[in-house]
């Protein structure tokens, strides 16, 4: 395991402040700003986003995309998410699905699916966990069989994120049976339109009473063969290398960032004409001195994967400290203001923070529980 | 790193490897320090890496003393190495001082120490008490800044003419009380304190270097639990393998590299001088790093951690004293939330957001 120490060229640094430019006359001064990427659902601030080369950065031009390194991507991510911008629609079909294609997907698939989603356009879920199976993944229980032209999927999804918005999803199923000695096998990925005949989307409450959950019922959808991802019964080493080197970036540690801000700018700080007491200096030394060291380790990943080097160990560590960052934020400042909270208050911080704590859980869970990630990042560390 | 501070590492962990292991430690605690290894690294010039050639330093910059530091760490090393080089040497050199030919320590500004230097060239006389300082009875010579006159001096005190009270860290490290009497001082004792020369840099500089130390010790400490938790079997297997047990090795490896990235910024952004805001990260992100990585360290290990002679000790009860040294990380957080918070919050991401800089 190694984590080396890097720094930003003049060349990231000038993105960086292209980006902040544009956020600044995009974000409106007091407008209440999204926690993490899951935060907020807007199409339109997603295209205008691509409009300016900034989603499918890892996508080659010859795709539609801009062929940028990990650590411009980095670069661009970290300033949205600190920032608060709505990113919900594309991120994920930006931070995963593209890349995936990448590297699986048929020629095929690459054009029909790149230039959308770098456009802003094309937006994907995840079609990984079920009823009965969630760290424990090789367990699906969504079948695909056989037919004429390509398969029928039957089985059902659950926690699928923005399906009711998004226009495909890739579901990990069965599509023949686990092989003695090895449950991995015979998984596949497959493209599903969520708009197809036999797929039905149904709201699960959010704990913050919004919509974001859903369960995905497949009843007998036809998948024509040219939307399986990948190879077929690749499935398992697919999933697991398209979850191993997305875990660490800056969306798994700056989700609760903004709460941070506004909590410095109705508070403590001189934007309220104040001078912080020592518990709370001591506060925002302690969480911006963490900030930064994470942060670092979240770009020396970044740098890694530009040159060719495979941080999978590394990664698992940032994305298993940074999100137990993020809750420790939002505890650190409930603790601080010692208030009771109130969704509807009329604080942006304390509303704000109210959504923080119904949703922090979340963050240690999505994309693998913390306990699956240290099991990953303990073997690694003994090697 | 540069092909110059790896070719630095090398060699230092070549040294300390032969005349620093897990025994010589041990031993030295009993004394104090190790002589030898001193000597040895004398020799090498190692004690004044970072002080310029022309002051009569060793050359190379703040992150290559660091660096080193880390490897000290890493060893337990009983030697006032960060005292000698990114201290005292620091400001003996700006000051146009002489370097000692024996160790060099330096008094790390206790609120309650009293320094009053009196007189002029050819009458210097030096009244001082000063605490905590690293190595105290042991050096040749102390670095003290000393007020005169409405100006600042940078003062070689020789520890021959001062008394010496003993005191000592957790790991048994000496922490001297010394005391100058208005005993006389030679003129190349004393010089007048160039500006960037002052109470505030030696802090940051000794936080900086508290913070390299305890980044190379948590090295080992990662290492050493990954280690033990390894080989140690119950229930039939190593103890690595349970859930509980990795939480700790992940946690402590977590720290680890957090305290390492915190210091490598502020000793790569130190052209020439280390800056507040990059010190106050490094060094409270070291010491929590220290204090939690020391706690899951020792749950893992069990028993064995609790003795004198296992290494594990040797590393923890520094650890336990290096995060408080200069500073503990309350200290650091509340001074740069402070500032912070002067700032404001439309400040707060461009400060949180700025690492390492390219030279």
């Amino acid at each position: 395991m190694h984590f080396a120490v890097t720094s930003l060229t003049a060349a990231e640094e000038a993105l960086r402040a292209e980006v902040r430019e544009f956020l600044a006359a995009e974000l409106p001064a007091g407008s209440r700003p999204a926690l993490g990427f899951a935060g907020r659902h807007a199409p339109e601030f997603s295209r205008k986003l691509a409009a300016r080369g900034w989603v499918g950065m890892a996508i080659p031009p010859e795709y539609g995309g801009h062929g940028r390194s990990a650590v411009d991507r980095f670069v661009v991510a970290e300033e949205l998410l600190a920032a608060g911008a709505p990113i919900g629609a594309h991120f994920v079909a930006d931070r995963q699905t593209g890349p995936t294609l990448l590297q699986f997907g048929t020629e095929e698939q690459r054009r029909r699916f790149l230039p959308g989603i770098a456009a802003g356009e094309i937006y994907f879920s995840l079609g990984m966990s079920e009823p009965d199976s969630g760290s424990d993944l090789a367990s699906v229980r969504t079948r695909a069989t056989r037919v004429e032209g390509g398969w029928r999927v039957t089985g059902t999804k659950v926690w699928t994120s923005e399906a009711h918005r998004n226009h495909w999803f890739a579901v990990l199923c069965r599509t023949s049976p686990p092989e003695e000695g090895s449950k991995h096998a015979g998984l596949s990925q497959l493209i599903v339109d969520l708009h197809a005949d036999g797929v039905r989307v149904s709201p699960i409450p959010y704990l913050d009473g919004s919509h974001h959950f859903n369960e995905v019922a497949l009843e007998d959808v036809f998948v024509p063969d040219e939307m399986v991802l990948g190879e077929l019964g690749s499935g398992w080493q697919q999933v697991t290398s398209e979850l191993a080197y997305e875990r660490s970036g800056p969306d798994r540690w700056l989700s609760t960032f903004p709460l941070l801000r506004e909590w410095l700018r109705e508070g403590p700080g001189r934007d309220a004409g104040k001078h912080a007491t020592d518990d709370e200096a001591v506060v925002l030394g302690r969480l911006a001195s963490r900030y930064r060291a994470i942060r670092q380790m979240s770009l020396s990943v970044a740098r890694a994967l530009d040159a060719g080097e495979a941080p999978a160990v590394e990664a698992a560590l940032v994305k298993e400290i940074g999100t137990r960052f993020e809750q420790e934020v939002v505890e650190a400042l409930r603790a601080a203001v010692e208030t009771e909270l109130d969704a509807g208050s009329a604080s942006l911080f304390e509303a704000l923070l109210a959504e923080a704590v119904l949703t922090a859980p979340s963050y240690t869970l999505r994309g693998g529980t913390n306990e699956i990630l240290r099991g990953v990042a303990a073997k690694g560390l003994g090697r | 790193m540069s092909d110059d501070r790896s070719m630095l590492v090398e060699v230092a962990t070549g040294l300390f490897g032969d005349l620093c292991t897990p025994e010589d430690v041990v031993a030295a605690e009993g004394s104090g320090w190790s002589a030898r290894l001193w000597d040895a690294l004398a020799e090498s010039g190692f004690p004044y890496v970072s002080v310029p050639e022309e002051a009569g330093g060793s050359g190379g910059d703040v992150a290559d003393a660091c660096a080193l530091l880390a490897v000290a760490g890493r060893f337990a090393a009983p030697v006032p190495l960060a005292e000698a080089g990114l201290l005292g040497g620091w400001a003996l050199g700006a000051a146009g001082l002489e370097l000692p030919e024996g160790p060099l320590s330096v008094a790390v500004g206790r609120p309650d120490d009293t320094v009053s230097l009196t007189g002029g060239p050819g009458s210097w006389s030096l009244s001082a008490r000063v605490h905590r300082v690293p190595w105290g009875g042991r050096a040749e010579r102390v670095v003290l800044l000393a007020p005169s006159g409405g100006s600042t001096y940078v003062v070689s005190a020789p520890t021959s003419s001062a008394s010496v009270t003993p005191g000592r860290n957790l790991a048994d490290e000496p922490r001297d009380t010394l005391t100058w009497d208005g005993g006389a001082l030679p003129d190349d004792a004393v010089a007048e304190a160039p500006p960037g020369v002052h109470a505030d840099a030696l802090r940051l500089r000794g936080a900086l270097a508290r913070a390299a130390l305890i980044s190379g010790a948590l090295a080992r400490v990662s290492d050493l639990t990954v280690r033990y938790t390894g080989e140690r079997h119950q229930f039939g297997r190593p103890v690595a393998r349970f859930q509980a047990v990795q939480a700790h090795l992940v946690t402590i490896a977590e720290e680890a590299q957090l305290a390492q990235l915190a210091v490598q910024v502020a000793a790569g952004n130190a052209r020439p001088d280390p800056s507040f805001a990059d010190v106050a990260s490094a060094k409270a992100v070291a010491s929590e790093a220290a204090t939690t990585a020391a706690r899951h360290s020792h749950q893992a290990h069990g028993a064995i951690g609790m003795t004198k002679e296992y290494e594990l000790g040797q590393l923890s009860r520094r650890l336990w004293s290096w995060r408080d040294e200069f500073g503990s990380e309350r200290w650091w957080n509340r001074e740069l939330g402070r500032r912070l918070a002067e700032a404001g919050a439309d400040e707060l991401w461009p400060r949180i957001s700025t690492g390492l800089v390219t030279a």
